[in-house]
């Protein structure tokens, strides 16, 4: 099982390399990118304002903690619900495909922002202090068993019927529709739940730094990690986004250390190429582009996930 | 798996350096994003300390009573609260360093000191002056060098202000929690006069563009305009007063005092003429100190021949390089409390150039106010006349009365 | 009354100047389907040639506009060469251009905070501020609101008075059918490409005043700037462009006067009212969305 390994690597990591606030916020973007996985890999739209979800999740757990006093699983429990209220609000958007998607979720998540950020009534203006509510191994902890819940969430998205209708509506929504699929609603419960990982990441996220400063959690640069995070492991598999996330930011953290100066030029040829010659992500060079890379279902024999033929 | 593997080649890369005869200081810095402006030439300043001390053969740190080296270890955040997170945390789990420094600002500040509180370790702020930071109660772990909290800032302001008999005032500021404060703290300040701004809003951090507000401004009739920005707001508002001929008897800024070189590039020595900003050093030439360098040496030793260069987060830099050394000197203990015991003991004795160092009990710095300065035009360019004290203490630098209303240039 | 005013006029001094920003990205994203995420870098790199040849040459910031445009067509080309025949065969172009273009950017920021650091540069102004109506405008406002007048008059020019503009609109409408009746598509595309280029790089010394000044990161908020001005006038129509930006630029100045904590909402807010409510832009014959 992928979530054994997964689980076991990420529970080894403290031993491997002490530093909890990297893991962690490493934990944080698979969680992000599993969210970008949910709704670009399976259902074809790509969240460009991502991160909106992730700084309501921020926004409202430190909130909820700042003002309501709740505890640190209610912070997390209110972060997600935050992100999930942000993402019925911008369901309309849903209606848009293509560009014009990932360009109106970019401006919904800076509009968010602005609000948050802009009256004192928001309490976004001069930002929050947190009170520490978790030890950083019991937040890393509990970061790990997010993630190992995550992948349960996405095995169930790739095997389900749930699944099948989603990769469905991808390659033809109207012929999804004819065979008696619920686009709207499908479409929409994937949106929901991308919405609310990416809550559970930003209260995980909050619950780490302790403090609210409105311009971190809309940052755009963490909407653009998770979507290559996603796209470098490979989209529409369980692994992938993990795979990616593990790899890039290991590797943002050690360029970042070694080298700074040329931190973002490195970054940014890496994704020039990435997108032109590696366009299936990584998993891709296993397995073929296929669902799951080819040698897993040679290794594990188990009921592969039926072809979508629409 | 990769994880492991970038661990490894991290720690291969990186020799711990607590262990020894050594004392080691981690810190930050950003060489790109938005806070690169301030946070480099306050690198510079820390680097400029390290070097001075261990050309000296060392500080002395009381608990081993003798002389020790200094190793700083630092990182490059790019201005990012995420990545600072991370690698503060590198700092104190993988590079073990004996107390740390936060970089430039609030924001890449919090991180630390989260991180501070969270592992019981001493930071060093240098000028991440939000009022947060030290408003919930009592903290050992946190240590403002530089800066007075930023909603004490103002004050003089407001008496020079009152003393000049201004009563309409404009303000403008920046929706973050440094302009916030001074923005909210004069207003305060302003009504226990009884008076109200006649102007009083907030704009994104973001904003560059402000013809339509500065002709708003114009439009309330102020006799003295107050803008709060970062460096960049105060460059485009200034150059859109500029560009407009917009003249007003009293305009006052945050950073043409900090960035003079800058802003003389950007905006222009004739178009600064007669305004106003905050007098930190080296416009306050602290001369008399107890511990490293006065103002006028350092200037001469930290940019030979180009003294008109260095400015006040060099100084800030340097500064927070005093605080460590005067923490340890006095520190009964190599524990990190014992350590800001040290700070405790010196706290309201010190002089460093940038005047009386004095925490109070959250870590807040209480010395170190700021006076203000007018840009008085000397032949083709100006000189920062120190104009109002903020302390009693301060008279002694005062060498200018201010001009009001201003003269159009 | 008076504020009212200058908001009016400013707006529109402003706005023509957006549309300006506008038309190279109408080129790469309305013709070619490219999301040029590094657009609002190519106009900070405009600037910063501005720049150079004032701190260098000392002379007009105005000269870098000609100067820069057979650069960027260089540029341009090999950026073509390089990326657009490759996503043209990707599964999802959009999504991918996207992707490839955000990498761009980041890549157009490092090289200019290497060659030019991170403070803020300006230009020195034009001259003396323009009276209109008794109120002052600055120079560098006016001449950059005259100066993309022309550059939105050769933007209608290339599209409805060329050959190879035909080509570019039968290619806009339908590929396919273009391809069919004979359209060289390729040779369409590299030439938008490159002429959009071209205009991000011509419109970045004008930008460089209109935005109080640039550093290395600036480009990112003009770039999605540009992208409302562009849905908001209609993808492809040059008239459609310079209204967008007019729009654009009249909402951004009457918030200054009478809202100016929503600044920043502006764009953001208007790109979402235009694609939930007329996805095909004030000034679109017809939808191109789903």
């Amino acid at each position: 099982m992928p979530l054994v390994v997964v689980g076991a690597v990420l529970a080894a990591g403290p031993s491997l390399y002490n530093n909890l606030a990297f893991l962690t916020t490493l934990t944080i973007y698979i969680l992000l990118a599993q969210g970008v996985n949910i709704v670009y890999g399976f259902t074809g739209y790509l969240p460009f304002g991502f991160v909106g979800f992730f700084g309501a999740g921020i926004y409202g757990s430190s909130l909820a903690i700042v003002y309501w006093h709740v505890g640190g699983y209610a912070a997390i429990g209110l972060g997600a619900l935050t992100s999930v209220v942000a993402a019925v609000i911008v369901s309309p958007l849903l209606r848009l495909s293509g560009a014009y998607f990932a360009l109106a979720t970019l401006a919904a998540s800076q509009a968010l922002y602005f609000i948050v950020a802009n009256e004192s009534w928001t309490f976004g203006e001069s930002g929050m202090s947190l009170p520490l509510l978790f030890s950083p191994t019991a937040l890393y902890v509990l970061s790990v068993v997010a993630v190992v819940l995550t992948l349960v969430v996405v095995v169930y998205v790739r095997d389900s019927h749930f699944g099948l209708s989603l990769r469905a509506i991808r390659s033809d929504a109207v012929s999804a529709a004819m065979a008696g699929v619920n686009v709207v609603r499908t479409r929409t419960i994937a949106w929901l739940v991308a919405a609310a990982l990416a809550g559970v990441a930003g209260a995980l996220w909050a619950l780490m730094t302790s403090a609210f400063y409105a311009e971190t959690p809309f940052d755009l640069t963490i909407s653009v990690y998770a979507i290559v995070f996603a796209l470098f492991g490979g989209v529409r598999t369980v692994i992938g986004p993990v795979v990616g996330a593990v790899v890039l930011y290991s590797l943002y953290q050690y360029i970042g250390i070694s080298n700074p100066q040329y931190f973002e030029l490195i970054y940014g040829l890496l994704i020039v190429v990435l997108v032109l010659f590696l366009p299936g992500g990584l998993t891709s060079l296993v397995g073929g582009r296929g669902d799951r890379p080819a040698w897993w279902n040679r290794v594990v024999r188990r009921r592969s996930a039926p072809e979508v033929t629409p | 798996m990769a994880s492991g593997l970038a661990a490894s080649a991290l720690s291969a890369s990186l020799s711990a350096g607590a262990s020894g005869n050594v004392i080691s200081v981690g810190t930050l810095y950003a060489n790109t994003g938005s806070f690169a402006t301030s946070s480099m030439p306050e690198y510079a300043g820390l680097q400029f300390w390290v070097k001075q001390v261990n050309a000296a053969g060392g500080m002395y740190v009381a608990p081993l009573k003798k002389k020790e080296h200094v190793k700083l270890v630092s990182y490059n955040d790019q201005s990012d609260p995420a990545t600072a997170t991370t690698l503060y945390n590198q700092l104190l789990t993988q590079n073990k360093v004996n107390v740390f420094v936060a970089d430039f600002g609030s924001v890449l500040t919090a991180p630390a000191v989260t991180i501070a509180k969270d592992q019981k370790h001493l930071l060093f702020d240098i000028t991440g002056s939000g009022t947060s930071f030290f408003s919930s109660g009592p903290n050992p772990y946190v240590a403002l060098t530089s800066l007075p909290v930023s909603a004490v800032w103002p004050k003089p302001v407001v008496g020079l202000l009152s003393s000049l008999k201004i009563k309409r005032v404009a303000i403008l500021y920046c929706q973050n929690d440094f302009d916030q404060a001074q923005a909210a703290a004069i207003k305060g300040f302003l009504s226990s006069k009884h008076l109200q701004p006649v102007y009083f809003q907030g704009v994104p951090t973001t904003q560059t563009d402000y013809s339509t507000i500065v002709q708003a401004i114009k439009g309330s009739n102020p006799q003295a305009v107050l803008e709060f920005g970062y460096p960049n707001n105060d460059i485009a508002f200034l150059n859109q007063l500029k560009s407009t001929n917009t003249h007003f008897n009293f305009v006052l800024t945050p950073f043409p005092g900090q960035l003079p070189t800058l802003f003389r590039q950007d905006v222009g020595a004739k178009a600064l003429g007669w305004q106003y900003t905050y007098a930190v050093p080296p416009i306050m030439r602290v001369n008399k100190v107890n511990l490293g360098l006065g103002l006028n040496s350092f200037l001469a030793k930290f940019a030979p021949g180009k003294q008109s260069t260095v400015n006040f987060l060099n100084v800030a830099g340097y500064n927070a390089g005093l605080a460590i050394q005067a923490a340890f000197a006095h520190a009964t203990s190599m524990s990190q409390l014992g350590i800001r015991a040290g700070l405790t003991a010196v706290s309201g004795k010190l002089q460093t150039l940038e005047g009386t160092f004095a925490l109070n009990k959250a870590g807040a710095q209480v010395g170190e106010l700021l006076p203000v300065a007018q840009m008085v035009p000397h032949g083709a360019g100006f000189q920062f006349k120190i104009v109002y004290p903020a302390t009693n203490a301060q008279k002694a630098f005062v060498n200018g009365t201010p001009k009001y209303p201003a003269p159009k240039a | 009354m008076r504020l009212f005013e200058y908001a009016l006029v400013s707006g529109v001094l402003y706005g023509l100047f957006y549309g300006f920003i506008g038309v190279g990205l109408n080129l790469l994203f309305g013709v070619m389907r490219l999301v040029n995420l590094a657009h609002g870098d190519l106009v900070v790199w405009g600037g910063y040639l501005a720049y150079s040849l004032t701190t260098s040459a000392h002379v007009n910031p105005l000269w870098a506009i000609p100067l820069s445009i057979p650069l960027a067509l260089v540029g341009g080309l090999i950026l073509y060469l390089i990326t657009v025949p490759r996503l043209r065969r990707a599964e999802d172009t959009e999504t991918s251009s996207l992707i490839l273009f955000f990498g761009v950017s980041q890549v157009l920021v490092a090289l200019a905070t290497m060659k030019y650091g991170t403070n803020q540069v300006t230009l020195p102004e034009l001259g003396n501020p323009v009276m209109i109506f008794g109120q002052p405008y600055a120079a560098s406002l006016v001449a950059s609101a005259a100066l993309a007048v022309p550059a939105l008059a050769l933007f209608y020019y290339y599209l409805y008075r060329t050959r190879l503009g035909l080509a570019t609109r039968a290619v806009m409408a339908n590929e396919e059918e273009a391809v069919a009746s004979g359209v060289r598509v390729r040779r369409v595309a590299t030439s938008a490409f490159v002429i959009g280029i071209a205009f991000a790089a011509a419109a970045g010394p004008l930008a460089t005043f209109m935005l109080g000044g640039i550093n290395p990161t600036t480009g990112g908020g003009l770039t999605i700037t540009a992208f409302t001005i562009i849905i908001i006038g209609s993808l492809g129509n040059p008239l459609g462009t310079a209204a967008g930006g007019i729009l654009y630029g009249l909402a951004s100045s009457l918030t200054q006067a009478y809202a100016a904590p929503w600044t920043g909402m502006v764009p953001y807010a208007l790109l979402l009212a235009v694609v939930l409510l007329r996805p095909s832009g004030l000034f679109g014959r017809r939808v191109r969305v789903a």
